[in-house]
C-alpha cells in the first residue's frame, strides 16, 4: 500500500467517526441513568446502564399512538400516490388524448411551485372541509406526486411499445397491460419512488406543524418537538425518545441501503 | 427535476392512436391525478396569487387591498433580513456541500479497502435518513454551552466555543454546520454516482502523459463532472433556499436579532402566527418568483458552462 492511500484511508475513517459521533453520543446517553448521563468528559459507553429513560417516554407523549399515526400517514400516502401516479404515467406515456402533452407540461411546470406557496390555501380548504387536526389533512394532499408521474412516464417510455401493441392485438385491456406487463418490468422505478415517498412522509415536519394540534393525532417528528418544548421531561428522556425514533430508521436503512441509495441517486431528490 | 421541452413530447415513436381510438380511456387513466393536481396544486397556486391582493386574518371578512401587500414588502426590514439570511445560508450551503461532497466522493472512489469504504459511505449517509426534527433536537444538545460534546472537545484543543444559538454572529453559522452534517451524504452520493461515469481510460491517459493527481483532478475529473456538480449545486440551492425545519425547531422566534430568520420561516410566522394571510401570500409569491428565476438561470447557465460529452 502506497503511503498516499494510507493517509487517505485514515482521513476518511476519521471523517466517518466524526459523522457518527453525535449519534453514538445520543444513544449512549439515552441508555444511562439521569444522574450519570451528560457528564464531562462525555461518556461513550453506557455505564451504568439503564432502560428507565425509555419507560419514561410514554408518560410524556403518547409515543405508540404517534408511531401508529406516522405509519398510517406514510403508508396511505405512499400506496395512494403510487397508484395515482402509475395510472397517470400510463395515460401520459401510452394513451392518446386531446391536450395530453400540454396537460403534462402544465403539471411539470408546477414542480417549480414550492409547497410553502400552496400551503395557506390548502390550509383554508382543509379548514372548510373540517379536516384540521386529522390525519387526512396530511395524506390527502400527498396523493398527488408530480415528480413520480414524471419519473414513471420516463421509465414507461423506455419499455418497448411493441410489447403492449402485441398484447392489444391479442385483446388485452389497458389495465391488464399496465398491471401485468408494464409494472412487473418497472420494479426499480417503483422501489425508488416508494422509498422516497415513504421517507418524505415519515420525516415530514412542516405539514404536521400546520395541520395537527392534539397530541394523539401527531406524528413522531412533531411529537418529538412538543416533547422538548413543554412537558418538563428530563433531557435523558428526550434523548430516549429521539433514540426510539432514530434507531429503527437507521436499522431499516442498513437493511435496504442499496435500494435506498440507488433511489436517491436516480431521482436526485433532497429531503 | 429538469423540465426541458424534449421531456414533454412523446419522442420519436409518438403514439398513433388513429381516429378510431377512444380518447376517454386516456382521460380516465389521468383523471385521479388531474383532479388532485387541480385541488391541491393548481387551485391553491391561483388562490395564493388572488389572496396576495387581499387583506385577511382568516376570521373577519377579507378586504381587497390592491398592491398594498407588495408595497409593504418593499419597506419591510424584517423581510430584507429574512431574505439576506436565506441567501447567505443558501450560498454557504451550496459551497460547503459541493466542496465537501466532491472531495469525499473522490476520496471514497479511490479507496481499495471494501470494508472501510462501506463504513465511510454508511456513516456519511446515516444523518440524511434521519428526520430534521430528530437532528435539530439532537444538535441543540451537541452544541450546548455546558455539556455539549462540540463545546467540550473544542475546549480540549484550546478553542473557546461561542454560545452558538444565543450569539447573533454564530447562530446562522451553527445552522449551516448542522445542515452540512445532515445533507452532505446526499451530495456525496450524487457526486459518487457522477464520478463513476468518468471513464478511467481518460484518467489513465492523463497520468501516463505525466499529469500529477492534482492536475488530473482539476483538468480531467472536474470538467467531466461538471454536469453532476451543476445539478447538485442547483438541487442544493433550491433545498437550502426553502430551509425551515431546523431553524424553526432550534430558534423558534428567528434567533437573536432575527439572525436565523429565513424566508419560509417568515412566511410561516406571517401566515400562521400573525394571521396576515394576504401578506404571507405575497411573500410566498416572492419565493416562487425566486425559484422560477433560479430554474431559468439553471437552463441558461447550464447551456453555457456545462461540459457535455
Amino acid at each position: 500500500m502506497r503511503p498516499g492511500r494510507l493517509v487517505l484511508g485514515v482521513v476518511l475513517f476519521i471523517v466517518g467517526v466524526l459523522m457518527l459521533a453525535p449519534l453514538v453520543w445520543l444513544i449512549v446517553q439515552s441508555l444511562m441513568p439521569e444522574g450519570d448521563a451528560f457528564s464531562l468528559p462525555p461518556s461513550w459507553i453506557p455505564k451504568p446502564f439503564s432502560l428507565a429513560n425509555f419507560k419514561g417516554i410514554d408518560g410524556l407523549i403518547p409515543f405508540w399512538q404517534m408511531a401508529l399515526n406516522s405509519v398510517i400517514v406514510a403508508v396511505v400516502s405512499t400506496v395512494g400516490s403510487m397508484a395515482v401516479s402509475v395510472l397517470a404515467a400510463y395515460g401520459f406515456s401510452r394513451l392518446p388524448f386531446r391536450g395530453r402533452d400540454r396537460l403534462f407540461a402544465l403539471m411539470l411546470a408546477a414542480l417549480m411551485v414550492p409547497g410553502q406557496m400552496t400551503v395557506i390555501p390548502v390550509f383554508i380548504l382543509m379548514r372548510n372541509l373540517h379536516m384540521i387536526d386529522t390525519l387526512q389533512a396530511l395524506w390527502l394532499p400527498a396523493l398527488i406526486n408530480v415528480f413520480a408521474i414524471f419519473f414513471f412516464r420516463q421509465y414507461f417510455n423506455t419499455i418497448p411499445r411493441e410489447l403492449d401493441e402485441a398484447a392489444r392485438i391479442d385483446g388485452a385491456s389497458h389495465g391488464w397491460i399496465l398491471f401485468r406487463m408494464i409494472l412487473p418490468l418497472s420494479g426499480p422505478a417503483l422501489a425508488a419512488m416508494s422509498i422516497l415517498s415513504f421517507e418524505g412522509s415519515w420525516n415530514n415536519y412542516f405539514g404536521p406543524l400546520i395541520f395537527l394540534s392534539s397530541h394523539n393525532k401527531m406524528t413522531l417528528p412533531i411529537g418529538l418537538v412538543t416533547l422538548q418544548a413543554g412537558q418538563g421531561g428530563s433531557s435523558t428522556v428526550v434523548f430516549a425518545a429521539i433514540t426510539a425514533v432514530v434507531v429503527p430508521v437507521l436499522v431499516v436503512f442498513l437493511i435496504f441501503q442499496r435500494a435506498f441509495v440507488a433511489s436517491i441517486a436516480s431521482a436526485g431528490i433532497r429531503g | 427535476m429538469t423540465a426541458a421541452p424534449s421531456l414533454v413530447s412523446s419522442g420519436s415513436r409518438a403514439n398513433t392512436g388513429g381516429p378510431g381510438h377512444r380518447s376517454w380511456v386516456g382521460y380516465a387513466f389521468v383523471s385521479p391525478a388531474v383532479l388532485l393536481f387541480v385541488v391541491f396544486i393548481l387551485g391553491p397556486f391561483v388562490a395564493a396569487i388572488i389572496l396576495s391582493f387581499y387583506s385577511w386574518d382568516m376570521l373577519t371578512p377579507s378586504k381587497f387591498h390592491g398592491i398594498g401587500n407588495f408595497t409593504k414588502m418593499f419597506s419591510d426590514p424584517t423581510l430584507y433580513k429574512a431574505l439576506s439570511n436565506t441567501f447567505i445560508f443558501a450560498i454557504a450551503s451550496v459551497v460547503t456541500h459541493l466542496v465537501g461532497g466532491l472531495l469525499l466522493a473522490v476520496g471514497v472512489n479511490r479507496m481499495t479497502n471494501k470494508a472501510l469504504s462501506y463504513f465511510v459511505r454508511t456513516s456519511l449517509f446515516f444523518p440524511f435518513v434521519i428526520s430534521w426534527a430528530a437532528v435539530a433536537l439532537l444538535w441543540k444538545y451537541v452544541l450546548d454551552p455546558t455539556f455539549g460534546i462540540v463545546t467540550y472537545y473544542l475546549g480540549q484543543i484550546g478553542i473557546n466555543s461561542p454560545n452558538w444559538f444565543i450569539d447573533p454572529h454564530w447562530a446562522l453559522t451553527a445552522i449551516i454546520g448542522i445542515d452540512w452534517w445532515h445533507t452532505v451524504g446526499f451530495t456525496f452520493i450524487i457526486m459518487l454516482a457522477g464520478l463513476q461515469t468518468v471513464p478511467t481510460e481518460l484518467i489513465e491517459a492523463a497520468r501516463s502523459d505525466g499529469c500529477n493527481g492534482w492536475q488530473v483532478f482539476w483538468n480531467v475529473t472536474i470538467p467531466l463532472m461538471s454536469p453532476t456538480i451543476f445539478f447538485a449545486g442547483i438541487i442544493t440551492f433550491i433545498g437550502a433556499f426553502q430551509i425551515f425545519d431546523p431553524v424553526q425547531i432550534i430558534t423558534p422566534n428567528g434567533g437573536p436579532n432575527n439572525s436565523t430568520l429565513t424566508i419560509v420561516m417568515y412566511l410561516y410566522q406571517q401566515g400562521f402566527q400573525a394571521f396576515q394571510v394576504g401578506y404571507a401570500s405575497a411573500v410566498s409569491l416572492l419565493v416562487f418568483a425566486i425559484m422560477a428565476l433560479v430554474t431559468a438561470l439553471q437552463f441558461w447557465l447550464g447551456r453555457k458552462w456545462v461540459h457535455s460529452a
